[in-house]
């Protein structure tokens, strides 16, 4: 019988490695039996071996913050996922698809923070460590075959982490709660929602993201970034495309896919 | 010629029966041919002259099919209008019968109410602006009178682009003090997060909905006037009613409103 840790390390050296090779890879629980707090373990190696390469940690990104994605993907649990320098495509910059398996976007609020937040705070609280605001896309990556999983999977796979687009910080809004968003393909708009649709009010996901980290020990520092969660359907990307993303009263993001 | 008369009397009476007996009637769509938009709306006029006469009050038009999604379905490129009665507005929320309105459903728009004509031909974006008085919060009840909302395009606009009810919220607003396009929309019932949506899902802009209908009822020489109301169309998907619910619709830089539906 294998010990805990040399499954965990396993696991993670498989999704780190379909990670980095952009490759699809079975689901985990297909042939490991682990629990969803070993999935945490899992996902919390995986991200280690980016910091072994080099790369340092930038913040969080939130998922399942929304019914529309919960609905897209069959899972009805708020999850967390660690964002890294390796995953940060500058607003205007190029992606290649070559570097992902089954790329999608999604149009999300960005929170940077200027205090921690740990454990179990208030939306006051909460928002008040938000030091500015920015519009911000997703790019999610499930190393998965046909992009399914279980909610185990998918946290062990950092939460289909995979890049995030950062516009401007502006100064934080009285009111986050529901700003329009349109993500547009090529100027044409392919989603369109609220700020509403994540749980409602977005600082709600950044009081859902430092409750979950303090279970494992760990909180959100000053300085860090928080993606609050899609907020409509996640869209796949294809070749040749320019991808915007509006927030109302907060300007835009954008990047482009190279052509193949 | 005069057996489209009969035709348009006989299809309107099957609308207009549906709606006084609270029984959904079936399509129309078999009776004529499916891109016969003109016969549709004809039976559509037949009823509002029908309500006219009997005292009820046009205050304005509403726009429906205004999202890519819902032209999508019905196989449009095009959107719809329906013709709204003083009797069709409710306040912000006085209480609505569960009833009242057929198989009802609720989406979230954006109201305009003119202060000028729009009887110049060929009217643009900024002549609506020039002739808006105010926007305000709206909620318009949709409803249909074919069974199971079986509808095509014929069948909306002939049952009045499935009109039922309008919610209009208190605080009018300035054009200018909201983002048409990017405004955001969030219509909740319990608690819960139930629509979502923003100015763009209607046409790119409610505003290129208003240039629609003025355009549309341009041509058809009975040109929008002041006063008017315009619903100009779904911000988010539509939610289905349920008797004894709420629903309260933001629309950010214009308020909210909500729809109060009894439990009978």
């Amino acid at each position: 019988m294998e010990s805990d840790m040399s499954v965990i390390e396993k696991c993670a050296e498989i999704v780190d490695g379909a990670a980095l090779g952009a490759f699809e890879i079975p689901q985990l629980t297909q042939s490991a039996d682990i629990t969803l707090e070993q999935a945490y373990a899992v996902q919390k190696a995986s991200v280690e071996r980016r910091f072994a390469r080099g790369e340092t940690l930038l913040g969080v990104k939130m998922g399942f913050t929304s019914r529309a994605k919960a609905i897209q993907m069959g899972v009805d649990d708020l999850i967390y996922g660690k964002l890294t320098t390796g995953m940060f495509v500058e607003d205007g910059g190029a992606i290649n698809l070559s570097d992902y398996v089954h790329p999608r976007c999604e149009p999300e609020l960005a929170f940077l923070l200027n205090k921690p937040l740990e454990g179990k705070v208030g939306m006051m609280e909460a928002y008040a460590a938000v030091e500015a605001v920015a519009p911000a896309i997703e790019i999610i990556d499930s190393r998965y075959e046909k992009f399914k999983f279980s909610l185990i999977d998918v946290v062990a796979d950092n939460s289909s982490s995979s890049g995030f687009v950062l516009g401007n910080w502006r100064t934080k809004p009285e009111d986050p709660s529901n700003l329009g968003m349109i993500l547009s393909f090529d100027g044409r708009p392919v989603q369109i929602g609220s700020t509403a649709a994540v749980m409602g009010n977005p600082v709600r996901s950044l009081v859902a993201a430092a409750r979950m980290l303090a279970t494992v020990g760990e909180r959100l520092e000053a300085g860090q970034v928080v993606m609050t969660g899609g907020a409509t359907a996640a869209e796949a990307l294809s070749a040749g495309i320019s991808v915007t993303a509006e927030l109302e009263g907060l300007g835009r993001v954008g990047f482009r896919v190279e052509p193949d | 010629m005069s057996d489209d008369k009969t035709l348009i009397s006989r299809l309107a009476d099957r609308l207009f029966e549906a709606e006084n007996t609270n029984t959904p009637c079936a399509p129309l769509r078999s009776e004529f041919a499916p891109d016969n938009l003109a016969l549709a709306y004809a039976i559509q006029e037949h009823n509002v002259k029908r309500g006219q006469a009997a005292g009820r009050r046009v205050i304005g038009r509403k726009i429906g099919l205004t999202s890519k999604t819902v032209q999508r379905q019905l196989k449009v490129d095009q959107p719809d209008f329906g013709t709204i009665f003083a009797d069709m507005v409710v306040g912000d929320g006085e209480e609505i019968s569960f009833s009242r309105v057929l198989q009802a459903k609720v989406e979230a728009e954006i109201a305009l109410v003119l202060k000028s004509d729009l009887d110049m031909e060929q009217p643009t974006v900024a002549d609506i602006i020039s002739a808006t008085a105010y926007a305000l919060p709206a909620i318009e009840v949709v409803g249909s009178r074919i069974t199971d909302w079986d509808i095509t395009i014929t069948d909306t606009i002939a049952d009045n682009a499935s009109s039922g009810l309008i919610i209009l919220g208190d605080t009018p607003k300035s054009l200018s003090e909201i983002d048409m396009r990017l405004c955001g929309m969030v219509m909740e019932s319990g608690g819960d997060v139930v629509s979502v949506g923003a100015g763009v899902a209607c046409m790119g802009s409610p505003l290129n909905a208003a240039v629609w209908i003025a355009y549309a009822m341009k041509k058809l020489g009975q040109p929008l006037r002041a006063g008017d109301i315009l619903m100009t169309g779904a911000l988010g998907p539509m939610v289905n009613v349920k008797p004894g619910a709420c629903y309260d619709a933001r629309i950010s830089g214009l308020g909210s409103v909500r729809a109060v539906f009894g439990s009978e």
